[in-house]
């Protein structure tokens, strides 16, 4: 009997995780020796590796409170991963306990962690999705029962759409996923860029993660701009993402080796 | 915790806090990037300050406690300050720039120092090395429920799917896909002697629910039905097949009993009233049953015999069931064959005709002979006409039939006539259909000239009960026949209404009375029924000939018969007694 689509995929924890080797290089060890033998390839080929993952939360951080600060009190966060250390809710709500966020993953052990984690905090939901099928984000009863889409929301897509191919329409993704948003809501994303990085330094990243459940697809600065269409760019508009309302200046030095390319938009 | 000793620098002084804050950002800056901080530059140089405060604490406390070191250890490992690297430039930068940035001495400060790092370093070992544990026993516990979860949902989804696949959407009575399954186990099991029972059921009326009261109410009265039947038939497999077309498998039956129960039980339930959407609806359900032993049979036998069964309730009246019966089934087949086969045995030329004589009854003249036609069948040997003329009725292949007979017949008639004088009429019979057909006057009349047939040579014969259903048309046409002098008989008079009245209006020349009242005359005369017939006979006689019409008995099988109709004053008589029917040869030997 044939499969039908509906039907949940199994789960093969024999294969790296882009989710487990983000979280290995964070410094986490919620990862298995797959991942951490995919993530150390990785920062074989190109050693800051760790030090652009961290760059990347760090933006997370600053503008998770920057949103708060704003006034936000709502956060979809899309392809949230294993939500360990500093995640949207540690953040938000330590500043704004009222403060809700609903976060979105496709993998399944990376949602079971989450809901364990979140067991008891009735401000965060997770939900299994993948960011590939937005309204099927959108229509979540889940998402529902605790986003007002009447108010305004921060949409987070942070280090995701780098595993979105160009085929699967991105641009066309984050466009249904404003859709329902209010003025007053934020975009805030960033993707791994090849801006600045040789050839080979790509071309070993990408080999690396075609072996993992997600492979890359880089793009330059241009591109990720168009995700952006239909907002307001916060300054400093789309930057590395060091570079982005650094705590210290000496945190925006030698930026453009973070790779990721991010920025904060409002919808207006 | 210990108070500080008196060598202690007094952090009061606004020289001391600056160094606590120096040193702070020292090691803030040593360990950035060792792993993930979910906090601002500030925030961390403050944490580490506060523990700069504890380091020299610990360092200054008398006695000594190990307790210090190894909280500060598992704190740096709580802040996610929780690498190999973490702690490796955290000991250099205590080591190196603690007591200088802080201007601290001492006669064993040295040493307190060692002992100091030496309980970080440990502290901070146990702490990461729980969490590691922790993180890997979160993760591995995260896995075993995805996967658990992955699993319930796979075999769910497929249960579900399996449902989706076996059931009907509107109903959920099991499927035709399903009762398939379920019928092709029972043939696959073992077991002999073992008998099944199928009923086929099928609402009746039921588009005309759909048509008046619209598709909604069509499905919800599907839906209560298959809820009643539910209820209803307990545990025997009720399938919807489609549309109005239900099914229920009564396995292990016993005898055919105890699936007329089922069906009597199914169609009890289906006529219970029910109101659906605010209409009261009473419907009714026609059934075929088909009960036998599993051996000897196969689901699609079962399956196809129901169905013809369903039909025959549908054609007996409909809200009743009906049971297989594979004689009637057998003989449909044949009529079915038969009725296929007709048109190109026409064409073939598998059709002959036979002659029955018409002899005078007062001197034994061949006046006529009857044209009675034959299909000799290839395989079923030679047919008469009541095994084919029903059928050619019912698919209209009659006209072309009586067409060809009319045309063989005046063919032989013209043959009889170039042989004989006297040769007789030959009498055609027409089935109403051709009666009513508007070329039969101009195919006659085209006839008569191709084979310059004397009119008076062909005589054609209708039933009673044609002649009376014939319109005013067939009637006009019947006189214009009459007209060119064609004979017009009256077939089988006396078993219809045998309206005399009527009879003076039409162009008829002839009645020819049935064999049933002829059959009355074999008894002996004394007889009182036998008398009764022949006073009747006697009567239509009298009155045919007030009409100026002649009688033809028909029949006529014995020598006693055929007396007591010449003496009753009957023209003509035909029957066994005076010839039966046979090929053109034995009436050319007749005539010579």
């Amino acid at each position: 009997m044939r499969r039908p689509d509906w039907a949940p995929e199994s789960i093969d924890i024999e294969r790296p995780s882009v989710a487990r080797m983000y979280d290995y290089y964070l410094g986490g060890s919620h990862n298995f020796a797959v991942d951490r033998a995919a993530a150390q390839a990785l920062i074989a080929a190109i050693p800051e590796a760790p030090l652009m993952a961290q760059a990347n939360r760090a933006f997370l951080r600053r503008t998770v409170r920057y949103l708060v600060e704003a006034g936000v009190r709502q956060f979809l966060d899309i392809g949230s991963g294993i939500p360990t250390v500093g995640n949207v809710h540690e953040i938000a709500q330590e500043v704004a306990p009222d403060a809700r966020v609903a976060y979105v993953d496709v993998d399944p052990v990376a949602v079971a962690h989450s809901r364990e984690i979140l067991s008891g905090n009735d401000q965060a939901v997770v939900i299994q999705e993948d960011i590939r099928h937005p309204e099927r984000i959108l229509d979540h009863p889940d998402i529902h029962k605790l986003i007002n889409f009447d108010q305004p929301v921060a949409l987070m897509i942070v280090a995701v759409l780098h595993f979105v191919s160009d085929d699967a329409q991105p641009a066309h993704i984050v466009k249904t996923l404003r859709r329902p948003l209010v003025p007053g809501s934020y975009l805030v994303l960033s993707q791994a860029s090849h801006e600045g990085r040789s050839d080979e330094e790509r071309e070993q990243a990408i080999a690396i993660y075609e072996q993992t459940d997600s492979p890359l697809a880089y793009r330059g600065r241009d591109e990720v701009a168009q995700f952006f269409h239909g907002f307001e760019m916060v300054e400093p508009g789309l930057v590395w993402v060091p570079e982005w309302r650094p705590d210290t200046p000496e945190s925006a030095e030698d930026a453009e080796r973070a790779v990721y390319i991010g920025g904060v938009g409002r919808l207006t | 915790m210990n108070g500080p000793s008196d060598s202690a620098p007094a952090r009061g002084t606004l020289a001391a806090r600056a160094g606590y804050a120096t040193f702070a950002r020292a090691w803030a800056k040593a360990i950035t990037g060792t792993s993930y901080m979910p906090v601002t530059q500030a925030e961390l140089e403050a944490f580490l300050e506060s523990l700069t405060v504890r380091l020299v604490d610990a360092l200054f406390a008398e006695p000594f406690s190990l307790r210090h070191g190894y909280q500060i250890g598992a704190d740096l490992v709580a802040a996610h300050i929780a690498s190999a690297e973490g702690l490796g430039r955290t000991i250099e930068v205590i080591d190196l720039r603690l007591l200088r940035d802080l201007g601290l001495s001492g006669d064993d400060v040295r040493d307190r120092m060692a002992r100091v790092l030496g309980t970080v370093a440990i502290g901070y070992a146990r702490a990461l090395r729980d969490r590691t544990l922790d993180e890997q026993e979160s993760i591995r516990r995260a896995a075993l429920v995805a996967r658990e979860q992955a699993e319930h949902a796979l075999r769910e989804s497929e249960a579900r799917f399996r449902h989706q696949a076996t059931h009907d959407p509107l109903t959920d009575l099991p499927n035709r896909t399903l009762f398939t399954e379920r019928l092709d186990a029972v043939f696959g099991r073992q077991g002999t002697g073992r008998r099944l029972g199928l009923c086929f059921v099928d609402l009746d009326g039921f588009k005309m629910v759909n048509d008046t009261l619209g598709h909604h109410v069509g499905d919800l009265l599907l839906v209560s039905v298959a809820d009643r039947l539910r209820r209803g038939l307990g545990t025997h497999l009720v399938a919807r097949m489609g549309g109005d077309e239900f099914v229920i498998l009564v396995e292990d039956t016993t005898c055919t009993d105890d699936v007329l129960k089922v069906a009597d039980a199914a169609l009890a339930a289906i006529t219970e009233p029910s109101t659906v959407d605010g209409h009261e609806l009473r419907v009714s359900a026609s059934v075929g049953i088909v009960e036998r032993p599993v051996e000897g049979t196969s689901p699609r036998e079962v399956m196809r015999d129901a169905d013809i069964t369903l039909h025959w309730a549908k054609t007996a009246g409909k809200g009743r069931w009906a049971l297989f019966d594979a004689g009637r089934n057998q003989r449909e087949l044949t009529r079915y064959a038969l009725s296929s086969a007709m048109p190109s045995a026409l064409d073939r030329g598998e059709f002959c005709l036979d002659y029955q004589p018409l002899v005078s009854l007062t001197d034994g003249a061949l006046l006529g002979v009857e044209a009675l036609v034959r299909w000799r069948h290839p395989q079923l040997g030679v047919l008469r006409p009541d095994h084919f003329i029903g059928l050619a009725e019912e698919t209209g292949l009659i006209v072309r039939l009586g067409s060809w007979v009319l045309a063989e017949a005046c063919r032989q008639a013209r043959r009889w006539a170039d042989l004989s004088p006297t040769a007789p009429f030959v009498s055609v019979n027409l089935a109403v259909r051709q009666v009513r057909e508007p070329e039969l006057v101009d195919e006659v009349t085209a006839l008569l000239q191709e084979h310059s047939l004397p009119p008076d040579r062909l005589q054609l014969e209708i039933t009673e009960s044609a002649m009376m259903s014939t319109a005013d048309e067939s009637v006009g046409a019947l006189r214009s026949l009459a007209d060119l002098g064609v004979r017009v008989a009256i077939d089988d008079f006396g078993t219809g209404y045998s309206n005399l009245a009527y009879l003076s209006k039409l162009p008829v020349c002839e009645l020819k009375v049935a064999g049933s009242f002829v059959e009355g005359l074999r008894a002996p005369a004394a007889d009182p029924a036998s008398l009764t017939d022949e006073r009747i006979l006697a009567t239509l006689v009298s009155l045919a000939h007030t009409l100026d019409l002649t009688v033809t008995a028909e029949g006529v099988e014995t020598a006693n018969q055929a007396d007591r109709l010449r003496a009753i004053g009957c023209d003509a008589a035909q029957g066994w007694h005076f010839g039966r029917p046979g090929s053109p040869s034995h009436v050319e030997a007749l005539l010579l």
